[in-house]
């Protein structure tokens, strides 16, 4: 909220610069979040008076004025209708920033400088209001009051010489909602008496009662309401005084009644409606639900259908305000208004905010209602802005207020513990501070606790503090008011630690692997399009109330978002990308074996890497070479082995629902722990992606389930290896895999190593077949092998693969 | 180096006589044969520059045919007087031009060395892929190292969360202004995706009696409208100590070590009281900008002053809902963005590009 600092000093005297004062607050929990000086926009900008109009040799639209600016006369070439000698105006002098452009469609703001206007020097610019940021008139030049001193500053005439504080206010303290409540504070801070208005009203002999009624239905949720009646007020604008504090908070001025009743809020915060007394049917204020079925014109113009437990004020035929939010235009105050009512009423914040959530208006009344009025301020608030309108714009303030409160809402009583304070804090603060402390915001004293310790302190809360109902919340409040900077730092702490060290997480040795494997990690965007989350699964978690329609899910596959990710650098001119993600999915599961903190949901940490482009970084002595799907498979067969995984099968599968082509089904120990393949082509254009890219999405339970952490120690053979290469020909449609696990168990387990170095198709090998070639590493623990025994090996394989596949053999040679 | 296959054998001569001499010499023309041959040996070797003419040079002096080979022959023809010291003349040349030869060889060969080592070694090295950390991980990660060398341990918990422990468990009435502080995606009526990594706390004070000190690191989400400052999604890292006399003093002094630590020791700092429903009191932390040394800068907003997170005492409502005794323990909590750290620590002004994953933003970390 703006805190206007003159305003301010309507209630504590201070000196300190406005830096420091706001620190203060800072520190004591209002947040500054700057400090505004309006004026400082109207530099260089003046009152001129217009001393004479003459027409512009060369244009009939305008005219040549020469103004007085106090110092000096100028010549200032105008293109307003309305100008004319003897007026006060704002004048711009060179160097003065116009806010508003007039000519401008963006109406963008430019600075003065002297110019030639068909020809005739101007030096200077009479504004219009728009032009100035003030209101919307661009027709003709804006008429200052004639009083007003040809040469003053226009921020001075405009009252705006001020500084305003951007006050943060937490949502617990609606006290503060005002320069007295900001006040009550800074006194608190600075050790200063407050010096709140004193009010003497002149009421006239007629009696309210006779002239207006009110009775509450809902005593639940408006439990006090309290009215005055003015008669025969002159409906004019506001004097400046008050237009200008109201404007430097940023209210804007309506009517010396409206304004009234503005003022009145900002000052003690507490809410009023001021009706048009004359418009409520007779004159009877009803406090009730809202109607079945029920509409109602709120002050904004718009007709809004009411809920059952929608409280309203009502006269004898029709609502005339949505309690606590906003007034009806069926009983605005007009220029024709006569006679007012006002209201100063307390509404349950639970209802206030159920209404303004549900008509989605939040208003400066009903952000106060809502956090929690005093209900004890509003005879206070309505006898000021009664005083005020009778000052300002005359009229009768009837005799007496009409006050409908029931049941009286009183202090609150409530004990605090010295040591508990003390223990809490970390501090040794005696009774005496801790009742000076709170005292000074009104917390008072009542003595001593039930028990006879003298070490528990009765308190009474006045009801402006709804915030503090327990004993810890006190505690705060000695804190803040002692200040948090002067509570020791203590750098201690004595805990009972867990008997197993937390473990790396496995997530980080995975994200670790992948940058040293040179891919680059990514955080991408959790939620996405229904139609993209709906392209991998069904049970789709969705969004009720999304941004917008392009997160209307949560992503249940870390791919999509991976795509977006390589069209943003492909359009930005990176084609080789090598990428991944630690990441989440999300499914709407009521089956999955995947546990659940939530019923029916489960969220699955995957890991996704990406490849395309160049397999290798160009260099200036090898060929450029596109990424297939063996790069991609190779990482993952290093990965595993580095994280001590067996029994691992990749597994073709056909393309179905699935995203990829020419994928691999990935199976740890018969589990599923991923996919990875080639995208499909239509698949990627829904990403404007052209180049073929290679995914693997892993699922880190799984992996982390089967990892290990140790192997074993393998003595090492004392006996040396023998390496023979052989090439087969094979039918071409044999899967590689097939064929390296019968060399394996046709020599086991002394061949101890089998590597596919070649493979080849074409005339060598024969229509249809295909020519693989591997070196074998045999070896025994112990002994040296003999070459005899190799053969037989050997021949063994031979014979194997001879019956099993057909094979024949190509070639069989020592190799080393 | 000359392939030795390109040598041409010399052809044996029939009956062992030579060729090219008819008459018998005397003693004084083979003496000025040899001189003649060592001088025309000693000029030929100077124009002798590759290799080829170094083996042609070979073949014509010292090959089996050669000149110098040839004039051995002669030994046969001389007394026997004269044969010895002929046999030295010619050995002396013979030997002189394999001298020759060889120091000519040596010095070839070694010019090819030269030529193999003269590499141009400002061509650039063969480069590999090159692997970055995100930074919001990056960060985390710096924060993590710290609460651990703290003795905290790490939970987490899940982004799908049900209302109960995002709010109400955490002491946020319904109907309360305070859930406006945060603006909540729904999943359904009561189950939404949680707006901060609080609601770990709960789990774990559910799972575990105290003592607690563990940090929560985890994504949270907002729903507000995405601009510069504010991004639909994030990440938080909570932290939470519960045990028996647990102060406020503590709280500041485990922040104020974790701030130095990580933002370095010359900082200043100051808690301001704040409103959290699930502690009390509640603080935030502001540390001096150091981008400009607290003097007032656009980071900073002119305030010389940069917020950095949220903390409080655990409200004793909180305890109740997890079924501990707040008579008995105390403890604090603690919560910071880590997008927001990492915009202040990187100097970036945009927490979207934080999500848009260009690598030549990425590159840079």
């Amino acid at each position: 909220m703006r805190i206007s600092l003159k305003w301010l000093k309507r209630y504590i005297d201070f000196e300190l610069r406005p830096e420091e004062l706001s620190d203060r607050l800072t520190r004591a929990g209002f947040e500054v979040e700057e400090i505004d000086t309006p004026g400082a926009k109207y530099y260089n900008f003046v009152v001129g008076r217009v001393l004479e109009v003459a027409k512009h040799p060369k244009a009939d639209k305008l005219t040549v004025c020469s103004v007085n600016t106090g110092k000096e006369t100028l010549q200032i070439v105008c293109g307003a209708p309305n100008v004319s000698a003897g007026q006060n105006v704002p004048v711009g002098l060179e160097g003065a920033e116009i806010l508003h452009d007039q000519h401008d469609p963006e109406a963008k703001p430019f600075r003065l400088s002297n110019v030639q206007i068909r020809g005739v020097q101007s030096f200077g610019m009479i504004c219009s209001e728009f032009e100035l940021g003030l209101g919307d008139d661009k027709a003709g030049i804006m008429v200052l009051d004639k009083g007003a001193e040809p040469g003053t500053s226009l921020a001075d005439y405009l009252g705006l010489n001020d500084t305003v504080l951007e006050v943060g206010i937490t949502p617990n303290r609606p006290d503060a909602m005002s320069h007295i409540g900001i006040a009550r504070e800074a006194g608190a801070i600075l050790k200063k008496e407050l010096a709140i208005p004193k009010l003497e009203l002149k009421e006239s002999l007629n009696k309210t009662e006779e002239f207006a009624s009110v009775r509450v239905e809902d005593e639940t949720d408006c439990p006090r309401y309290t009215a005055r009646v003015i008669l025969n007020v002159r409906i004019d604008q506001s004097p400046r005084w008050l237009k200008e504090l109201l404007t430097v908070v940023g209210i804007r001025p309506v009517n010396n009644i409206v304004d009234v009743t503005n003022f009145v809020l900002m000052e003690c915060g507490h809410p009023l409606h001021a009706f048009d007394y004359d418009r409520i049917a007779e004159h009877a204020i009803l406090v009730r639900r809202a109607r079945q079925g029920e509409s109602f014109i709120t002050l904004d113009h718009k007709n809004r259908a009411l809920a059952p437990d929608t409280l309203m004020i009502a006269d004898a035929r029709s609502a005339v305000a949505i309690a606590g939010v906003m007034g009806g235009e069926n009983t605005e105050i007009s220029d024709s208004t006569k006679n007012v009512l006002i209201e100063s009423a307390y509404f349950k914040p639970e209802s206030v905010r159920r209404t303004a959530k549900r008509f989605g208006l939040s208003t400066d009344a009903s952000q106060r209602f809502e956090r929690g009025a005093d209900p004890n301020i509003t005879k206070w608030a309505v006898d000021r802005a009664s005083q005020l309108i009778q000052e300002i714009s005359g009229g009768e303030i009837l005799k007496g207020v009409i006050d409908v409160y029931p049941v009286k809402l009183s202090e609150k009583e409530i004990e605090l513990r010295i040591d508990k304070t003390n223990e809490l804090l970390g501090l040794s603060l005696s009774g005496e501070t801790i009742k000076f402390l709170l005292g000074a915001i009104g917390i008072t004293p009542l003595g001593q606790g039930k028990d006879s310790s003298g070490r528990i302190l009765r308190f009474g809360v006045p009801t402006n503090r709804p915030d503090l109902e327990r004993e810890i919340d006190l505690i705060e409040e000695v804190a803040r008011l002692y200040g948090y900077d002067n509570i020791s730092t203590t750098n201690r702490a004595t805990i009972d630690f867990p008997a197993d060290a937390p473990a790396l997480e496995f997530t980080e040795e995975l994200r670790n692997w992948a940058i040293g494997s040179g891919m680059m990690e990514v955080v991408a965007n959790s939620m996405q399009e229904m139609s993209v989350a709906s392209l991998v699964s069904d049970k789709i978690v969705q969004i009720s109330n999304p941004i917008s329609k392009d997160m209307a899910a949560l992503r249940t596959s870390l791919i999509p978002g991976m795509l977006e990710i390589v069209r943003n650098n492909i359009f930005h001119g990176t084609k080789t990308l090598r990428l991944f993600e630690c990441g989440k999915v999300y499914f709407k599961d009521r089956d999955s074996a995947y546990s659940k903190y939530v019923e029916d949901f489960v969220e699955i940490e995957r890991i996704i890497f990406l490849f395309t482009g160049l397999a290798e970084p160009r260099s200036w002595d090898r060929m450029p070479r596109n990424f297939d799907i063996f790069d991609l498979k190779g990482e993952i067969q290093t990965l595993f082995d580095k994280i001590l995984l067996d029994n691992i099968k990749f597994i073709p599968y056909p393309n179905t629902k699935a995203l990829t082509e020419n994928g691999l089904h990935i199976e740890i120990n018969g589990e599923y722990a991923g996919q990875l393949g080639g995208l499909e082509p239509g698949f990627l254009k829904k990403f404007e992606i052209e180049q073929d890219v290679y995914v693997a999405e892993l699922e880190i339970p799984v992996l982390e389930k089967y990892k290990r952490t140790l192997k074993k120690f393998k003595v090492l053979s004392k006996y040396p290896a023998v390496m023979r290469d052989i090439a087969i020909i094979v039918g071409d449609e044999l899967p590689a895999k097939e064929l390296e696990e019968e060399i394996r168990s046709s020599a086991s387990p002394q061949l101890v190593r089998v590597e596919l170095f070649d493979v080849f198709r074409g005339d060598q090998a024969g229509e249809g077949k295909k020519s693989c070639a591997y070196a074998l590493e045999f070896m025994s623990e112990d002994h040296t092998m003999a070459q005899k025994e190799i053969d037989d090996l050997m021949a063994n394989i031979v014979n194997r693969l001879t019956k099993k596949f057909g094979a024949t053999i190509r070639k069989q040679e020592i190799s080393n | 180096m000359p392939a030795p296959s390109n040598l041409k054998k010399p052809k044996k001569t029939a009956g062992g006589i030579p060729s090219g001499l008819l008459i018998l010499p005397s003693m004084s023309m083979i003496t000025d044969r040899i001189e003649e041959i060592r001088k025309s040996a000693e000029s030929e070797i100077g124009s002798a520059t590759t290799d080829q003419e170094l083996e042609n040079f070979r073949i014509k002096y010292l090959a089996r045919k050669g000149l110098v080979a040839e004039l051995f022959e002669n030994l046969k023809n001389v007394t026997p007087a004269d044969r010895a010291p002929l046999g030295k003349a010619l050995n002396d040349l013979r030997g002189r031009v394999q001298s020759l030869f060889d120091v000519k060889k040596e010095a070839l060969d070694s010019k090819v060395l030269l030529k193999r080592h003269a590499l141009d070694l400002t061509l650039p090295g063969r480069i590999n892929w090159v692997g970055t950390q995100h930074p919001i991980t990056r960060t985390l990660d710096e924060i993590k190292r710290i609460f651990f060398g703290m003795g905290f341990s790490v939970a987490t918990g899940p982004e799908i969360e049900d209302d109960y422990h995002n709010f109400e468990a955490l002491n946020f009435p319904p109907d309360h202004p305070a859930r406006d502080m945060q603006d909540t995606f729904f999943i359904s009526e009561k189950v939404l995706l949680r707006t901060h990594t609080s609601p770990v706390q709960i789990r774990v004070m559910e799972a575990q009696k105290p003592p607690v000190r563990a940090i929560m690191p985890g994504r949270v989400y907002r729903n507000e409208a995405v601009s510069s400052r504010s991004y639909c999604l994030f990440h938080q890292v909570e932290g939470l100590y519960v045990d028996k006399g647990v102060t406020f003093s503590e709280l500041k002094g485990t922040l104020v070590a974790f701030a130095k630590q990580f933002y370095g020791s010359s900082i200043k700092y100051r808690f301001r009281p704040s409103f959290f429903p699930f502690t009390e009191p509640s603080a935030e932390m502001d540390i001096t900008c150091f981008l400009c040394s607290a003097k007032g800068c656009r980071l900073c907003k002119y305030t010389g002053w940069l917020e950095i997170l949220g903390c409080g005492m655990v409200d004793p409502n909180v305890y109740r809902s997890v079924g501990y005794d707040p008579e008995m323990y105390s403890g604090y909590a603690f919560g910071m963005g880590i997008e927001r750290i990492a915009l202040l620590l990187y100097g970036i002004d945009d927490i979207r590009i934080l999500f848009e994953n260009d690598v030549r933003f990425l590159k840079q970390f």
